[in-house]
């Protein structure tokens, strides 16, 4: 089970409002390649992960997502708060205000709800561990592109952090991988 | 129940006790019978926690035993039977 820390994984102090780069960024919290979606993803697969290895970082990963959608809603909700309804209407926001205000949902930047059809979990570890790899780069290559739409450095910042990470856990799940692959040879052959 | 779960079973009781707590304390902040349980039911936590993690390895990855491997990974995990 889990503990709550009352921090966040990495600073993140916002200052300026920019209404449509929250829009923008809310795809990492409730889009198909977004925290919540990689989070579910890990923590659901590691329940079959054969070996030691791969069931640490399943759980690990997919813990660490959950502090990742905490560092995106409050991006979100630091770019959104106190932005006046007549602002939002002028950058054509306001189709995501008249539904649910300045309030942080799980959706992709057009406002489709999350939904767990983003992510898959099989019985077959390859299966998902390749998927976990797939999931990675696109999360890394969302967070490439919300960095070339970005100016505000206090915005960049937490951005390139979370897109550091993803490559970090591309390469971890590569190691996973080769380990699951090598268990489960020896098991067949002796 | 070998004793590993019974120490196993005391820390998640007092831990769950702990929870409720806190729970009841986020809209009693000044309850000062609730905070006295949540002190005493902490001490016991931690004391219990402690002896675990002495024998039978870390409950969380912040606990680094005094051994030249890394015991964080070891079966069983949670959702495992203990025979793994
Ligand atoms: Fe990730």
């Amino acid at each position: 089970m889990w503990l709550y820390d009352k921090k966040t994984q990495y600073p993140i102090k916002i200052t300026k409002p920019d209404p449509r780069m929250a829009i923008a960024i809310l795809t990492q919290y409730g889009g198909p390649n977004g925290e919540l979606a990689a989070s579910l993803r890990y923590l659901s697969q590691r329940f079959s992960m054969p070996t030691k290895e791969a069931k640490a970082t399943l759980n690990d990963i997919g813990t660490e997502e959950l502090a990742h959608l905490e560092m995106i809603g409050t991006m979100v909700h630091q770019l959104m708060d106190k932005v006046p309804p007549k602002e939002l209407e002028r950058l054509h926001v306001d189709t995501n205000f008249v539904i649910h205000g300045r309030a942080v949902y799980p959706s992709d930047s057009n406002g489709v709800p999350f939904t767990a059809a983003y992510i898959e979990s099989m019985e077959d570890p390859i299966a998902n561990l390749n998927e976990d790899l797939a999931a990675e780069q696109k999360a890394r290559a969302t967070y490439e592109y919300l960095l070339s739409i970005a100016d505000d450095p206090d915005v960049k910042d937490p951005l390139r952090f979370l897109r550091e990470r993803e490559v970090v856990h591309y390469q971890r799940f590569g190691e996973t991988l080769r380990i699951v692959q090598e268990t489960m040879n020896s098991k067949k052959y002796f | 129940m070998d004793e590993q779960t019974t120490l196993l079973e005391q820390i998640m009781a007092y831990d769950f006790a702990l929870y409720d707590l806190q729970l009841f304390l986020n809209t009693h902040p000044s309850d000062t019978n609730a905070l006295r349980d949540y002190k005493m039911a902490l001490e016991q936590s931690e004391n219990l926690r402690r002896q675990y993690q002495n024998r039978y390895g870390p409950l969380t990855a912040r606990y680094l035993p005094n051994t030249t491997c890394w015991q964080w990974i070891n079966d069983p995990w949670p959702w495992n039977n203990k025979e793994v």
